[in-house]
């Protein structure tokens, strides 16, 4: 039983980057850096994969095809899925915002120019639930 | 400081969120996402079902309505730090 020790110790990394970076999400410094995620994937790949060199068994083989399958299915929502096109450059720093009015959550407008000599204003346009 | 959250979220949805969040924010709705697309912030078809939505983005305006600082997210995992728009704002 022991020498598959390193075969659940890769799922256990494997699988503890990812719960911990999604438990983790509301901590800007971790959820601002997903390659955490993907470097407990490569961390478990690499302990299985070193498992597997030392005994092609199927639970090692098992540990590392979860660990790559892991490590690429990161990997590519990362790099490919969560990716943003750039903005139109229309906003530069310097530069007054466009005004607006827009319905609160209560129904009344809110204009950007009535906060003009009042106090500073932060917009955060965020992605909603569709 | 002044926080308005902008999505094109109906404002019940909105307002849920301000009250799960017990958060100071004003959630503005923007259906047809036209202020986001004034803005520039628009992603094209980049929802489930193909249709356009925003750029999560942070904008931060002074007194005078001059825009100071923005961050605008390139991957949609990564958020500007609170401390940091904070600090941007201090002082304006």
């Amino acid at each position: 039983m022991m020498r598959f020790v390193p075969a659940l110790l890769s799922v256990v990394v494997s699988l503890g980057a990812a719960v911990a970076y999604l438990s983790l999400l509301r901590v800007p410094a971790i959820r601002n850096h997903p390659a955490l995620y993907l470097a407990g994937f490569a961390l478990g790949a690499a302990i299985a994969a070193a498992a597997v060199w030392r005994s092609a068994r199927w639970p090692n083989l098992a540990a590392l095809a979860f660990s790559v399958a892991l490590l690429v299915l990161g990997g590519y929502f990362n790099f490919v899925f969560a990716r943003l096109p750039a903005a139109s450059t229309v906003l530069k720093v310097g530069e007054a915002a466009p005004d607006f009015t827009l319905p609160d959550a209560t129904g009344a407008a809110v204009t950007l120019a009535s906060f003009r000599d009042q106090r500073p204003v932060v917009l955060v346009f965020y992605r909603g639930y569709w | 400081m002044q926080i308005l959250a902008i999505s094109p979220d109906p404002n019940e949805r909105s307002q849920g969120l301000a009250e799960k969040l017990r958060a100071r924010y004003r959630f503005l709705a923007d259906r047809d996402l036209a202020v986001t697309r004034r803005y520039g912030f628009v992603h094209p078809r980049g929802g489930p079902s193909g249709q356009d939505v925003p750029i999560p983005t942070t904008v931060v305006i002074d007194r005078r309505g001059i825009v100071r600082w923005l961050r605008v997210a390139d991957n949609y995992q990564v958020r500007p730090d609170p401390a940091d728009v904070a600090r941007a704002a201090r002082g304006l």
